[in-house]
């Protein structure tokens, strides 16, 4: 054995470990490149990442979360969590599955942030409200603007998790009243991938993780910083009831006949087709279903604002301050009606104003055909 | 002279809570517990649709997911007198047990376990004895020897790698600690099984709401049409999906959980006699068989329960102005009737006031505010929730199928109904419950079958899905048990817009910080008088409240 | 008897004509196709999915009325540089203190009907050009949002240029409610456009509708003359 130079065993060294031979081991690298979408030659990176490289330290930090982030990560099926924690990253901060509490949680924080300084991935669920100084999000008496000041400094890159960590969230949705901030807005000079979705597929998680640790660089990103891999169709360029949609074929309320039948939940809010998700093509919980699968329209939940997007329910945008039932298209209407009273009144007053004019011009065609006769 | 100490991040629950404690021979004397993280959903709420609430407030939190979802639904179908269909009752009953088995098993083996599992001492197991000690309270297949000492070395590898990962620091080789290795060794395999079990169970959620976490619901039923003849709807291969996943995940929670909660249990006595706390019991009840308004016809019947005293079961009303009450003495807000009153949550306030100390700061002040948690009373007095409250109620109420499982497992430890009330019984009430629940989702899923071959296939009433056939103004209020205790939302609607939403919530009961009178919560109380053997490591207050299962998201929301 | 004598005066070249209403008619199809996509009426009916299209017959044809919507544009776009002095930019755009001046007169004479002695013009009065640049500015609009959200179904370079659009506003929601929003707004400029017209052709008797068709109006003599003496003063200056 040649790469044993370093102390901690390497994924081919843990797999031979675990009784698979070196034929599995390939098959295996296979199978990641092909999820990640490499071409051929991407099977030899794929194996030599995972032939060299030891357990990548993970720094998992909380704040202004409601923890699906975390829940949707344990939910993955390929790979599975136990191996991805066991075998893959060495995850030694995450408030949700440690061991340790209180003063030895921070030292085991303190030590990876000193030990593996530019080495560690860092991993952020939930937003940071900058108000009041931070004391809306505050660990271990610190808050969370400083934790993650402190936290990216050393990263090597930094992984956005759902929606609160890439746009805030249910949070930051309008007043929000605690300042309630995305990550990207507060690291400064680090790549940071953004995952969102609220909460994003589990094994869009997974795979976006070991990604980053089995190649140590970060997947190919969109404009707005979002693994092309996952992100870059509509829910509704996927969505299998599309051709409902094109046949023009809608349910018009829940559970009606049309609903039944598995008509395009277009009419009833579906934001499918403004979102960018991969629901459509991986489905949810190794693939059992996804949101319009079972009957409820998508509701944007990887868009930033999604929240003050308008009712779930309707299509067509709503204007705050309007009130719940007025839309684009009620306002249009109106305002078309108004203009068209409008220039009504105006033909009449042009025609009182003007009248002696318009008379003249008028009596003056008058004659002039007169004199024809 | 009593030392404080601090135990902030308190980890292995949902969200940010800190706890202090001061400590006078080796005994707690006064604990204080803060929620440190606020987001304010009750304020962002206001203005809204009310039929888009419930996705803001299942967003509370994803560990309990769907429960705000179901209040929140429910409150609104309570204001616009809506019924739902008897199968979207069902679904909505099926996704509830899902929710249970799910929780309360990654609740045991992955925040709890590990106060009374040492993972460490694993590696000394023998996997020969432990094989036969397994096969002793279970047959679940995976026990044989190969299978312990495979694992058994896989650990130890990890261990040598010296990347000790989410295990790093912790409490190893605590005198506190009693298991034998075999034990020890059993904890640690069925931890990592359930790791991989979890993600199967909840895919019943995925099913009917599309996905897990944060499954879809809908006022006025459910969005997922039964379609016999679509092959996307809720059909045969759908419904016989549900069934396969319902029964594996009561085979996983009957041979590896229950067993294993036992088995931990009985090396534990001394702490059936630790963190018992206020012995005030508050449940909503749950689980309609008849209907949201028909409390008589729920599996998980209401109650209250005072000083322990099993032989009265009181009642609750929740809409009744003097009985629920949310005070903020010492809460980082201020009311507009002063900072002393009570609030009904139909006339409550969530309006934002920090006090504390500006961070970095080494304690919070307890002669003033110190937490987001506003403080709920029953009538002035402070309530536990929660597993052990439900399984007290229905003990108590003579329910045969509740005194069947508490009796058994009673005598299979050989303690008296007594021992319930502590840590120990807490966390046993956790799995006790959960075997009920199985049962029920059973019952359920067969129910909804013989509704469907009767041809009812009915999901939703949308009848009064669109505004215009709303009043000007109604309100209602959506009660349920979470998985942590009783929960509910009451809303007031007006012009077709929320006026006012309030969330009280199954760990604002537990967590809350004192009351006015000086009156501790549930947490604060059951951490008075338990012994801490070594200060620098609290093992032991990670054990009570680990026992509530904090969720600091949903208390503090 | 007073009479008026008019002339023939050759206004709006071919090009500006074809424009005009080719665009019009664009206009019309990608409100009626757009307004569908946005709120398709129900059938029910138990039509096989696979035997009917005509939601995604609708969308192809806004999508391809965009493509010819953009390309008469372009071509009206450098006919502003190239064609008679009542086709040029400089009928659009407020430049000079003049153009100004001329628009606070036609709004003072037209619509609010206070003034009685009127600016006459012989191609777009100054407030018909303004609002006209105005009008191509909310076209704009709706071809940058609208070539913003086609970007992602597209694989040819055109609309790939609109990219970053949807970026720049957070996502593809608030783009579709703008382009849904300025359909609304054009709608009403329409409605002011024909009234417009209309009313000059009643009060003025140039023959202004048919001319968008034939390209001659009829001015006065006097209008005619009194502008050649301006041309010449400015040529002089
Ligand atoms: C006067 C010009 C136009 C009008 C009045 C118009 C109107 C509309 C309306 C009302 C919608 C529905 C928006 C909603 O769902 O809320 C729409 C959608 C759309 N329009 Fe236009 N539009 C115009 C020009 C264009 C142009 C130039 C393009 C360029 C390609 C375009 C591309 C689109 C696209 C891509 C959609 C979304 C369709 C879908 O994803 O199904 N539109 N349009
Ligand atoms: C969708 C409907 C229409 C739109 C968007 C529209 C738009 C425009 C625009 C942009 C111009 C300036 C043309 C240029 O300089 O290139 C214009 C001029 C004109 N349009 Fe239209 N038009 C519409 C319909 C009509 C109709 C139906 C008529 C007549 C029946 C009409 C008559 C005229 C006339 C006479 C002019 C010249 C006005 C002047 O002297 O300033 N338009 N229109
Ligand atoms: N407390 C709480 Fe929840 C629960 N169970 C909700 O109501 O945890 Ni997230
Ligand atoms: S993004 Fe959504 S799912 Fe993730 S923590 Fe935030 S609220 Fe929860
Ligand atoms: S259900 Fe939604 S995503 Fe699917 S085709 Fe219809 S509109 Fe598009
Ligand atoms: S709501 Fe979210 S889960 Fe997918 S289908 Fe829509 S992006
Ligand atoms: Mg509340």
């Amino acid at each position: 054995m040649n790469s044993t130079s370093t102390k901690r065993p390497t994924y081919y060294e843990e797999l031979r470990r675990k009784g698979y031979s070196r034929r599995e081991f390939m098959q295996f690298c296979t199978m990641i490149a092909a999820y990640m979408g490499l071409e051929a030659n991407g099977v030899a990176q794929v194996s030599e990442a995972l032939m060299s490289h030891p357990r990548v330290p993970v720094i998992w930090l909380h704040f202004q979360e409601c923890t699906c982030c975390s829940e949707s990560f344990i939910r993955s099926s390929h790979p599975m969590v136990a191996d991805i924690i066991l075998d893959k990253i060495s995850l030694d901060y995450t408030e949700t599955l440690m061991a340790a509490a209180g003063h030895q949680a921070e030292a085991a924080m303190e030590k990876t942030m000193k030990d593996s300084y530019g080495e560690y991935v860092l991993c952020v669920e939930g937003s940071v409200p900058v108000y009041e100084d931070g004391a809306y999000c505050c660990i271990g008496g610190r808050s969370a603007v400083d934790i993650l000041d402190e936290a990216a400094a050393g990263a090597k890159a930094v992984i956005g998790w759902g929606s609160c960590a890439c746009n805030g969230c249910v949070q930051a949705a309008s007043p929000n009243p605690t300042g309630a901030t995305p990550i990207h807005k507060l690291i400064k000079g680090k790549p940071i991938i953004k995952v969102p979705g609220c909460p994003p597929i589990g094994e869009v998680m997974a795979g976006v993780l070991v990604h980053l640790v089995t190649f140590g660089r970060i997947p190919e990103l969109d404009r707005i910083g979002r693994p092309k891999a996952f992100y870059s169709k509509r829910v509704h360029d996927s969505c299998y009831r599309r051709p409902f949609y094109d046949a023009g074929l809608f349910v018009e309320s829940f559970d009606d006949e049309n609903a039944k039948k598995g008509y395009c939940l277009y009419r009833v809010g579906c934001k499918g087709p403004t979102t960018y998700n991969a629901c459509g093509i991986m489905r949810w919980n190794d693939g059992v279903s996804y949101p319009i699968q079972s009957g409820h329209g998508c509701i944007g939940c990887s868009e930033e604002n999604f929240w003050d997007n308008g009712s779930f329910y309707t299509r067509v945008p709503n204007f705050p301050g309007f009130g719940i039932e007025s839309n684009a298209d009620k306002i249009g209407i109106a305002a078309a009606g108004l203009t068209a009273a409008g220039l009504t009144a105006h033909a009449v007053g042009t025609r009182l104003k003007r009248k002696k004019e318009h008379d003249k011009i008028l009596e003056e065609g008058i004659d002039n055909a007169n004199e024809l006769n | 002279m009593s030392t404080r100490i601090v135990v902030d991040p308190i980890t292995r629950i949902e969200g940010h809570l800190r706890i202090e404690a001061d400590i006078e021979d080796g005994k707690i004397k006064d604990a204080y517990s803060s929620g440190t993280m606020v987001r304010l959903l009750e304020k962002i709420l206001l203005g809204r649709d009310p039929r888009d609430a419930w996705a803001f407030v299942g967003r509370a939190c994803g560990v309990c997911t769907t429960v705000h979802s179901l209040a929140s639904c429910r409150s609104v179908e309570d204001a616009l007198d809506i019924v739902v269909p008897p199968n979207a009752e069902l679904v909505r009953n099926i996704m509830f047990a899902t929710q249970y088995m799910h929780d309360h098993t990654v609740h045991f083996y992955h925040l709890h376990a590990l106060d009374w599992v040492d993972v460490v001492d694993a590696l000394n197991a023998d996997p020969k004895k432990t094989s036969e000690l397994a096969q002793s309270i279970s047959h679940w297949p995976k026990s044989s020897p190969g299978y312990f000492s495979d694992l058994q070395k896989r650990i130890k590898k990890f261990v040598e790698s010296g990347q000790l990962g989410i295990f790093a620091n912790g409490y190893w080789g605590h005198p506190a600690y009693k298991l034998p290795s075999e034990v020890n060794l059993i904890g640690l395999a069925h931890y990592l099984e359930a790791l991989e079990w979890q993600k199967e169970i909840v895919k019943v959620h995925t099913i009917f709401g599309g996905k897990n976490p944060h499954p879809n619901y809908l006022v006025g039923g459910m969005a997922c049409s039964i379609g016999l003849d679509d092959a996307s709807a809720i059909n045969a291969e759908r419904l016989a999906y549900v069934g396969t996943l319902l029964q594996q995940g009561k085979e996983f929670i009957e041979q590896v959980y229950i067993p294993d909660l036992l088995a931990i249990a009985s090396f534990y006595p001394e702490w059936t006699k630790i963190g018992g706390g206020l012995g005030n019991y508050l449940v909503y009840g749950d689980l309609p068989t008849n209907g949201y308004r028909d409390e008589s016809s729920f599996k998980l019947p209401s109650g209250v329960i005072l000083n322990k005293n099993l032989n009265e079961v009181l009642d609750a009303d929740v809409r009744d102005n003097d009985e629920i009450q949310e005070f903020i003495h010492n809460s980082w807000y201020e009311y507009s009737t002063g900072d002393e009153s009570g609030l009904h949550p139909w006339k409550g306030e969530t309006n934002l006031k920090y006090t504390g100390p500006k961070p970095p700061y080494d304690h919070l002040n307890f002669d003033e505010k110190y937490s987001y948690l506003k403080t709920p009373r029953w009538k002035g007095h402070a309530m536990e929730v929660g597993p052990l409250a439900r399984m007290l109620v229905g003990y108590a109420r003579g329910r045969e199928d509740f005194k069947e499982v508490v009796d058994s497992a009673l005598s299979k430890l050989n303690v008296p109904a007594t021992a319930l009330f502590s840590t120990l019984g807490r966390t046993a009430a956790r799995g006790l419950e959960t075997q009920l629940i199985i049962q029920w989702a059973m019952e359920f899923y067969e129910q909804l079958l013989t509704n469907i071959r009767n041809g009812d296939t009915r999901m939703a009433d949308t009848s009064k899905f669109d505004p215009k056939h709303w009043p000007d103004q109604a309100q209602g209020v959506g009660h349920m048990e979470a998985p942590r205790g009783a929960l509910a939302h009451w809303i007031v609607i007006e012009d077709k817009k929320i006026k006012n939403y309030q969330m009280v919530v199954p760990s604002t009961w537990n967590a809350s910080p004192r009351d006015a009178n000086g009156k501790l919560s549930a947490y604060e109380s059951s951490l008075v008088d338990t012994p801490v053997a070594n200060e620098e490591q609290p093992l032991e207050i990670l054990r009570t409240i680990h026992s509530f299962d904090p969720c600091m998201a949903c208390a503090v929301h | 008897m007073k009479t008026v004598r008019l002339r023939r005066v050759y206004v709006w070249q071919m090009p500006v004509r074809i424009f005009h209403w080719i665009n019009a008619l664009c206009i019309l199809v990608l409100g009626v196709t757009g307004y569908l996509i946005s709120n398709p009426p129900v059938f029910l009916s138990n039509a096989e999915a696979s035997n009917s299209f005509w939601f995604g017959t609708n969308r192809f044809i806004h999508f391809t009325t965009a493509y010819i919507f953009l390309s008469m544009l372009i071509m009206r776009l450098y006919w502003a540089f190239v064609g008679n002095k009542y086709a040029s930019w400089r009928n659009f755009i407020p430049i000079n203190k003049k153009f100004i001046q001329k628009i606070g007169g036609v709004l003072k004479h037209d619509i609010l009907l206070l003034k009685t002695e009127e600016d006459v013009s012989i191609g777009h009065n100054a407030l018909a050009g303004f609002s006209y640049f105005m009008f191509f500015l909310l076209t704009l609009i709706m071809i940058v949002t609208g070539f913003g959200l086609y970007a992602d179904s597209s694989t040819w370079f055109l609309p790939k240029l609109f990219a970053w659009v949807p970026a720049l506003f957070g996502g593809d929601y608030l783009v579709r409610e703008i382009h849904h929003v300025t359909m609304w707004i054009l709608v009403v400029f329409i409605l002011i456009h024909l009234y417009l017209v209309f009313l000059h052709d009643q009060y003025e008797g140039r023959g202004e509708t048919s001319a968008m068709i034939s390209g001659y109006k009829f001015i006065e003599e006097e209008v005619i003359e009194k502008q050649k003496e301006e041309r010449q003063i400015e040529r002089i200056a």
